[in-house]
Formats: C-alpha cells, sequence, structure tokens
C-alpha cells in the first residue's frame, strides 16, 4: 500500500467524511448546530470507551509490557516543547508566551486524532495494541506543564504589563492539566478497565464497542462544524505558523514512530504513537493555557492546533505515519 | 417593606475566565454569584458557543457600593488587558440585606 493508497482509504471512511461535511456546513453558514449537552455527552462516551478498552487490554498484556513505552510517550510528550519553542520563537518571531503557549498545544495530544487513527487502523485491517489508550493518556498533560513553566520563566524576566490574576500558584496549572475531565475520564476508564478485565468488557462491549464508530462519525460531524467556523481565523495567524502546523505533525509523527518501534511496539502500536506525537491539543490544552498564561494570543493556538493541524492529521497524518511504519518495519 | 441600595455587577466573559474571576469575586468580597452560559457578539468578534470551552459566561454578583467599585477596578487592571469580557453595573434594591 502506498502513502497515496492510504490517504485514499483514509478519506472515504465515514469518520472523515462526516468531518468533511461538517466543515462543509459551517462555511456555507448553515444552521446546523449540536446542542452543548450532545456534545458533552459524545466527548464522555469516546473517552470512556477508549480508556476502558485500554484498561482491559492493559490487563491482558500486563503491565510489563506497558510501562516502558508509556514512559517513553510521556517523556515525548514533555520533550516536544523544547524543540517546537526555540523554533517558534525565532524562525516564527513569536512572543516568548506565544511560542510557549503553542509549543504546549504540539507537545500534548488530541484523544479524537488518535480516536479516529485506530479507527482507521480497523479499517485498514491493521491490529495495534489496544493499551495504546494508556499512552494518550500520559501524554496530554507533561507538555502543558512544560509549555506553562517555559512561557513563565520567559515572561517574568520581561513585560511588567498588570498583574496577573491567575499567576497565584503553579497548583493552579497542575489541578488544571492533571484533574481536567479528559484526563480524569481517560485515566479513571483505563483504570476501570484494568480492574475489571476482559469479562467486564463482555458486560460492556455492545455499549461501549459496537456503536463507537458510530459515534465517533457524529462527533466527527460536529468537530467539522467547529473547525471549520474558525477557518476565517487562518488569514489573521500568517505563512509561518499554517507551515508549523502542517511540518511539525510530521517531523513528531516520524519521531514517535521511531520510539515505537524502539521500545518494542508492535506496527498497529508505533503507528499510534506517531500519531499521538503529531497531534496537538485543543480542548486540554488551550483550557490550562487561557489559565496559566493569559497574556499568550489564544487565536494563534487555537487556529494552529484546531483549524490548520487537527484537519491535516485527519485526513493526511494518520495514513502517513501508518505508511511511515510499514516503511520501517518491512 | 425595607428596601436597600445595592449593586448588580454583571461580567459577560469567555468561558477560559471562569475561575479566575470566580476566584477574584469571592477574594475582593463577593458573598455569592450565578452564572449561565449565553452566546453573542462583539468587539472581539462572534462568540459561536459552539462547545462549551468557546462559550461566554455571564456571571452576577450583588454586592454593596464599595465592593463594587473594587471589583470593576480589579477587573478593569487585571482581567481586561488579557481576557475577552465586558463588565457593567446598575442600580438595583434589595430585601435582606446581611444576605450580601
Amino acid at each position: 500500500m502506498t502513502l497515496l493508497d492510504a490517504v485514499q482509504a483514509n478519506l472515504l471512511s465515514p469518520a472523515v467524511l462526516f468531518f468533511v461535511l461538517g466543515v462543509f456546513a459551517a462555511l456555507v453558514r448553515s444552521d446546523l448546530k449540536f446542542p452543548e449537552p450532545l456534545y458533552a455527552g459524545l466527548t464522555i462516551y469516546l473517552l470512556v470507551a477508549i480508556g476502558f478498552k485500554g484498561g482491559v487490554a492493559i490487563a491482558e498484556a500486563g503491565l510489563a509490557q506497558v510501562w516502558l513505552p508509556a514512559l517513553a510517550a510521556m517523556a515525548l510528550g514533555a520533550l516536544i516543547p523544547f524543540w517546537t519553542y526555540p523554533v517558534l520563537r525565532h524562525a516564527g518571531r513569536l512572543a516568548a508566551v506565544d511560542a510557549a503557549a503553542i509549543a504546549a498545544h504540539y507537545g500534548s495530544v488530541s484523544a479524537v486524532t488518535f480516536i479516529a487513527a485506530t479507527n482507521y487502523l480497523q479499517a485498514v485491517g491493521q491490529p495495534y495494541e489496544n493499551y495504546a489508550s494508556a499512552f494518550l493518556a500520559v501524554m496530554e498533560s507533561p507538555a502543558i506543564l512544560v509549555g506553562v513553566v517555559l512561557g513563565r520563566l520567559a515572561t517574568s524576566r520581561g513585560s511588567g504589563t498588570a498583574p496577573d490574576p491567575a499567576r497565584t500558584s503553579l497548583r493552579a496549572v497542575v489541578h488544571e492539566a492533571l484533574c481536567g475531565r479528559s484526563v480524569l475520564l481517560l485515566v479513571g476508564a483505563l483504570v476501570v478497565g484494568a480492574l475489571c478485565g476482559p469479562k467486564g468488557m463482555e458486560k460492556v462491549g455492545p455499549f461501549f464497542v459496537t456503536p463507537f464508530q458510530g459515534v465517533l462519525a457524529l462527533f466527527l460531524l460536529e468537530m467539522g462544524t467547529v473547525a471549520g467556523r474558525r477557518l476565517g481565523d487562518l488569514r489573521k495567524v500568517g505563512v509561518f505558523l499554517l507551515l508549523f502546523g502542517v511540518l511539525t505533525p510530521l517531523i513528531n509523527g516520524a519521531l514517535g514512530v521511531l520510539l515505537g518501534h524502539w521500545t518494542g511496539l508492535g506496527l498497529g502500536g508505533a503507528t499510534l504513537l506517531g500519531v499521538l506525537a503529531a497531534s496537538a491539543s485543543y480542548i486540554a490544552a488551550p483550557a490550562a493555557i487561557r489559565v496559566s498564561l493569559p497574556d499568550a494570543n489564544p487565536t494563534l493556538y487555537l487556529t494552529a492546533s484546531l483549524a490548520i493541524t487537527f484537519p491535516f492529521n485527519l485526513t493526511v497524518g494518520i495514513p502517513y505515519c501508518l505508511a511511515l511504519a510499514r516503511w520501517l518495519y518491512a | 417593606m425595607q428596601t436597600h441600595p445595592m449593586k448588580l455587577l454583571t461580567v459577560v466573559c469567555e468561558a477560559h475566565a471562569r475561575t479566575p474571576v470566580l476566584d477574584m469575586l469571592r477574594a475582593t468580597g463577593a458573598h455569592g454569584w450565578t452564572l449561565f452560559p449565553v452566546e453573542g457578539e462583539g468587539a472581539g468578534g462572534c462568540r459561536t458557543a459552539d462547545i462549551p470551552e468557546f462559550t461566554n459566561l455571564q456571571i452576577q454578583v450583588v454586592v454593596r457600593l464599595e465592593v463594587a467599585e473594587m471589583l470593576l477596578k480589579r477587573l478593569e487592571r487585571e482581567f481586561f488587558p488579557r481576557y475577552t469580557m465586558i463588565a457593567f453595573a446598575a442600580d438595583v434594591q434589595v430585601l435582606r440585606q446581611g444576605k450580601f
């Protein structure tokens, strides 16, 4: 399968097509809008389902097999801001606080991109380690914390504008990053799944596994409208961030796939680690950054992660990681 | 019926400002608040309110006159430069002065 075949197979999946439909609805200013509780309900379902499946897989595989790649995933997430920050700062000439905020978003991960990738692997018949959801859980927070520290170090040296009301403590940031609902649900469901094991899966499988693809398609329809409404902001962010939003996933994706290979993951698992590294957070990171680095410009980091990198990964980034892994494992 | 003059302070802000604004309200002497998600359009563009993270919040609090002045000052100095928000105060009459 060439890269082009892989991209084609991905583009014609219900998930991606519904995403495109959502973008179209936003562009033609349709009145299509999901009620907020439905959006919140779909998020909870997807996170719990993926976390639970991952937990059951950990129970089956044993922690001994999971801890090394999970630790590597965590380290990768934490280290990504250290190379993206200087690039944004010097090549992009962005303010320190903006560079730190964007770096945090790219080190952190997008659960939806990950879920779409597992969907894609199933569709092309590529087996993967189900416990990869654990990598998703451990990669979300470290980069946010690193980004916030980078931003605070940079700003404490310069700009003496008005006192920042949220500056009180790093404790608030840690709380936001570790107790936000996505991390809480994901880690919680992982633990529940690990404790229940395969027997628990028999009981909830019909609810959490069978309707999963349909729910994902519905959710991506909504995300298409959310991303589509922000396409207008692309004009505000400039060419550099456009390039950054497309090239960074290619580089980070390759790093993730390589790391998966080195830590003994199979082809599918390495692909997923690549997708995680390539993805950028647009829910957890903005919430934490807005509170802890309020001087960073949200248009820059939200547009980059939500309007550029997310659609790019959904369409090209995921098959790119699989093609790369196939080439590496060949 | 005995009523007392108070200020009704209304803050309309982005959802991400929720925690810092509420913390500040408490620290400055407000005894309670009411909050609801809203959507709207203003100088900062349209807040589509499509997902909870991108919605606007309207926070209302009834406080004594001197507390209202202090709250508005802090909002202007610490919050307006950073968050998308507006704030305004209005005169109101309340029963049970001690609650505020």
